[in-house]
């Protein structure tokens, strides 16, 4: 359960969120959609806290983030997955030394253990026989689903993907969105994702906040979101051909 | 100006205490202090070792043509290249080269990964970035650089001896009185002192500097760029502030 209330974060004379309230609730998949540059990315940021806002609250659970001391954070970001929208996997660590790289700190696991463990997450995102290659020496999809199976390496309360199918092929994108999808079911959590992807909107989102110019001007979810009658939304939604066809 | 710098010495204390928390795992930790071992010190030794056999060889040539008066005994030339070694070039220059080599490959290194968010990700799995990527570094270049100049000591007096024996420039038996002519250890240990404290400015402060890099790719040059040059002023500074301190 992650809440937002009254939100602001401007750079310089940039506001980039105005006023942003929200509630996550788990088991769902929670949608941040939005144009490029409405500031998506910036709202996650500041919801795992790497920039604080100028002034807002943010709650996990019962506890306000701002107020939560070294330890606490340190305890919450073990309960936290993140894929970020450049991937950013460690150059210095293989594809399985990547996802082990969150169990070398926090678990007791031996050795096999976190190579079993790795190996799972790295299935379930569909990447097999790279596990000793770099990051350097993948493509961007393939980073990406490495990504993502770091963030569900230590299976999360609360899971943040920024832009998870962005570069992915439509195959690819739709087994991520699934992926995805069935974790946040099965293990109850709560799931943030950024996307300007109509069909990953149309085929997960459990609960969709459009963001325009920084404001959320609409709330609903994957049922609603076509037969809306917010001209924004519709707008960016129209941009889509087949979506087109239909609103 | 004075408010940037004040402000920049206050982040660097904060960035210091974040890098000496103690560490989740100790194992995790001796397994990075062995590669950073390997990537500051063990791939310094080339560089550190060829620049001592010639400086020391130069050494001895330009302190015998400056010495040619028949009343000085030649040995003087040993002892005296002796000195030179062990009080500045083997702690000090050395330390200089070290800043432009292992200053860029920290700073470079460290400013990169923050750039491409790989220490975000870090922070968000609850890891203690600066600690993990930092602390073996700043341990290793610390506490095994004295081992540097002690390795830089024996080379130049090595260049030497080579000198003195393809040239015959003093008799080879005076070279070897000379380098053993009123020994003082402790100048070996204040040199290693030096030594230490230089390493430990250059490593810290290039991976301050690398840590908190802003501005892409562009920003990482810089931040290498700056930690170079500031940490070979300080390193003088330094040099003069040991010295007083220790030898007077
Ligand atoms: N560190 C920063 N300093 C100054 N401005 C920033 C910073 N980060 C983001 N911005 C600005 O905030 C705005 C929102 O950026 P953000 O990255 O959140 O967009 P986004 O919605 O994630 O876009 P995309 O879909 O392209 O990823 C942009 O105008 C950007 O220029
Ligand atoms: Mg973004």
């Amino acid at each position: 359960m992650i809440k937002v209330e009254h939100l602001y974060k401007s750079f310089g004379d940039l506001h980039v969120l105005k006023d942003i309230c929200l509630d996550f609730e788990p088991g769902k998949c929670n949608m941040i959609i939005g144009a490029s540059g409405s500031g998506k990315t910036v709202l996650l940021k500041n919801l795992i806290g790497l920039m604080s806002p100028d002034s807002g609250e943010i709650w996990y659970g019962g506890q306000k983030l701002s107020e939560m001391d070294y330890d606490e954070k340190k305890a919450l970001r073990q309960k936290i997955g993140v894929l970020f929208q450049g991937s950013a996997l460690f150059d210095f660590e293989t594809v399985l030394g990547n996802v082990m790289f969150p169990m070398n700190f926090f678990t007791d696991w031996s050795r096999e253990q976190k190579i079993e463990r790795a190996k799972f997450c790295l299935d379930r995102v569909n990447v097999k026989g790279a596990d000793d290659r770099y990051p350097s020496e993948l493509s961007g999809g393939m980073q990406k689903r490495v990504g993502i199976a770091r963030a569900i390496a230590l299976n999360p309360d609360f899971l943040f993907c920024d832009e998870p199918n962005s570069g992915l092929d439509p195959y690819t994108s739709n087994l991520i969105d699934k992926l995805i999808h069935g974790i946040t079911e099965e293990y109850n959590i709560t799931t943030v994702i950024n996307t300007h992807d109509m069909n990953s909107m149309l085929e997960i989102g459990d609960h969709i906040e459009f963001l325009y110019n920084g404001s959320i001007l609409w709330k609903g979810d994957r049922h609603s979101i076509l037969g809306t009658d917010c001209s924004e939304l519709r707008t960016f939604v129209g941009a889509n051909v087949l979506a087109r066809n239909i609103i | 100006m004075l408010k940037r710098f004040l402000e920049s010495v206050g982040r660097y204390c904060l960035f210091l205490r974040m890098v000496f928390r103690k560490p989740e795992k100790w194992r995790i930790f001796w397994k990075q202090f062995v590669i950073e071992t390997d990537k500051l010190i063990i791939s310094s030794i080339l560089i550190v070792g060829v620049i001592s056999l010639f400086i020391g060889g130069v050494l001895v040539i330009q302190t015998a043509s400056n010495m040619s008066n028949p009343m000085l005994d030649r040995m003087l030339v040993g002892y005296m290249v002796r000195e030179t070694l062990v009080l500045e070039f083997c702690s000090t220059v050395v330390a200089l080269i070290l800043a432009g080599k292992m200053g860029s490959n920290i700073a470079s290194e460290i400013g990169s990964m923050r750039i491409s968010g790989q220490i975000d990700a870090m922070d968000m799995m609850g890891v203690n970035s600066a600690g993990f990527l930092v602390l073996p570094k700043v341990m290793s270049a610390t506490l095994l650089s004295p081992l540097l100049m002690m390795f830089s000591f024996v080379l130049g007096l090595l260049g030497g001896w080579g000198v003195v024996e393809l040239t015959e420039i003093i008799p080879a038996s005076k070279y070897i009185t000379g380098i053993k002519y009123a020994y003082n250890g402790f100048y070996v240990v204040y040199s290693g002192f030096k030594m230490a404290l230089f390493c430990f400015l250059i490593s810290s402060i290039s991976a301050y500097n690398g840590y908190y890099a802003a501005g892409g790719s562009l920003g990482v040059g810089e931040s290498s760029t700056k930690s170079i040059v500031i940490t070979s002023i300080l390193i003088l500074l330094f040099d003069l502030i040991v010295t007083q301190l220790m030898l007077y």
